[in-house]
């Protein structure tokens, strides 16, 4: 029970719900599948504003690139043909492992974004797609990139402004590229100790190509590994680069040691999820590793 | 509205939804929850456990699926139909998988009954013919204290075959045999 509401309201439309927000005087806020709100939210606040129905709730072509409405649910992500199609199913996976299924049908994306937390599942996935994010405010429509808005996130920075949709451009490389997503949670339901998000292409002779590591739960936002990315430019991915590169991404992270693992643990864990995610990435080319 | 209601009234709002097949209205305060809000209005097998989204003990399905009462504010189900474990058997009739919980043994203290028939159902209704894992992915979020998970599953996955096999108007061999 949040005791001190005076007023939920529904807005149909973002315009309302940003009139509202901003009628609010920083005691309104901002609901959608209410997983981390009702669990963690400020109860003193006085006006809740659920966005669910303001039409922000789709998964749709944009030219090349694809766009997800910010109320879209996790469950809803899992089972989309046109996210499954996207960059080898690399968000759909990701979607599933986001708590039970009672959650991921009310869980969100915008809400998974916004929430700010660092071991937020579907970060990892849509830093390595290169994705941005669409805020809303009263001076207009801004898009930035995801990592500049997670860096932010848990700041109250966007305080008075909404996130309405996430932008995933055309996956860069096309066909050639490929995805993989790993998690290392306790049980099926937990959030992750570590995950990471892997692309990859590969030239006809094993060289890389082309390279995206990210890194979730190891450091105060989810975050890219720019080093190891950087290091793997141009060279054969032989397992004497994948150990030079689990190597470098513990070097970039900066884990905490907290109830659920030690930053030691979490370290190890890093490299040892990173080079699977390579290694998975890698076996359709039949690299031999 | 202030100044004629007072100000409890000011803070009420009206709720209208359809729980069990039953169009209701109902005053609640803005800020309550569905887990709680449902239990005010009598319906106990809705239970209340961890309120943080992890026991799964609150389960009710929301337009046919299943979430999680106690993570949802009870003005987001203005116009949406609510099932609870209440309305599961119909006429006084139990469902096939409510039978196959019995049968199965898949019950102790009761606790987390609902919710895991709540989303046993909701699986059996999208999914007829679930495999274990699709059973066990649809328990993932339901704690169980005394029993444990084995027998529920194995509830889920009897009561899906019942249904196949009724369909068919054949008997399973195990029953026949019995």
């Amino acid at each position: 029970m949040f005791d001190k509401v005076e007023a939920f309201y529904r807005p149909a439309n973002v315009r309302e719900a940003l009139r509202l927000l901003s009628s609010g005087k920083g005691q309104a806020q901002v609901v959608a599948g209410g997983t981390d709100v009702v669990v963690e939210g400020d109860r003193s606040v006085r006006f809740l504003i659920d966005i669910t129905r303001a039409g922000l709730s789709y998964i749709r072509h944009r030219g090349a690139a694809c766009v997800i409405g910010a109320t879209t649910t996790m469950a809803e992500l899992e089972t989309s043909d046109v996210i499954q199609a996207l960059a080898g199913g690399l968000l759909s996976r990701a979607a599933r492992t986001c708590g039970s299924a009672l959650i991921r049908n009310l869980a969100t994306l915008g809400g998974n974004m916004a929430n700010g937390s660092p071991a937020a599942d579907m970060a990892t996935p849509l830093l390595v797609l290169d994705a941005a994010v669409v805020m809303v405010d009263s001076n207009g429509r801004h898009k930035l990139p995801l990592a500049e808005y997670l860096a932010a996130a848990r700041a109250s920075r966007y305080a008075k402004a909404l996130l309405v949709e996430v932008v995933i451009p055309e996956p860069p490389r096309g066909k050639g590229c490929q995805w993989s997503f790993q998690k290392l949670g306790r049980t099926a339901v937990d959030i992750s100790l570590v995950n990471v998000s892997a692309g990859l292409q590969l030239d006809s002779r094993g060289r890389v190509k082309w390279a995206r590591i990210a890194l979730g739960s190891v450091s105060p936002a989810p975050m890219r590994a720019s080093g190891a990315e950087q290091r793997m430019a141009g060279r054969i991915l032989d397992q004497a680069l994948l150990a030079e590169i689990g190597a470098e991404v513990a070097r970039e992270v900066s884990p905490i040691s907290d109830a659920r693992a030690s930053a030691e643990y979490r370290r190890e864990i890093c490299s040892v999820l990173t080079r699977r995610a390579l290694e998975e990435c890698a076996a359709p080319a039949g690299c031999s590793l | 509205m202030r100044g004629s209601r007072g100000v409890f009234a000011m803070k009420n709002m009206e709720l209208h939804l359809t729980v069990n097949g039953v169009p209701l209205n109902w005053s609640i305060a803005p800020g309550e929850l569905l887990l709680d809000v449902l239990r005010r209005q009598g319906y106990f097998g809705v239970k209340r456990g961890c309120e943080k989204g992890e026991c799964g003990a609150c389960a009710v399905l929301l337009d046919g699926k299943p979430i999680n009462s106690c993570l949802m504010f009870a003005a987001q189900a203005e116009g949406r139909r609510i099932l609870t474990i209440e309305g599961v058997a119909i006429g006084g009739k139990l469902d096939p998988l409510q039978e196959a919980f019995l049968d199965h043994g898949a019950v102790q203290c009761g606790f987390c009954t609902s919710g895991m028939v709540i989303s046993g159902k909701a699986l059996l209704d999208r999914c007829p013919d679930p495999s274990e894992d699709q059973a066990r992915e649809a328990l993932a979020g339901h704690l169980c204290r005394c029993t444990g998970y084995l027998k529920p599953v194995e509830a889920i996955l009897a009561a899906a075959s019942k249904k196949k096999h009724r369909a068919r108007r054949v008997k399973p061999v195990a029953e026949v045999a019995r």
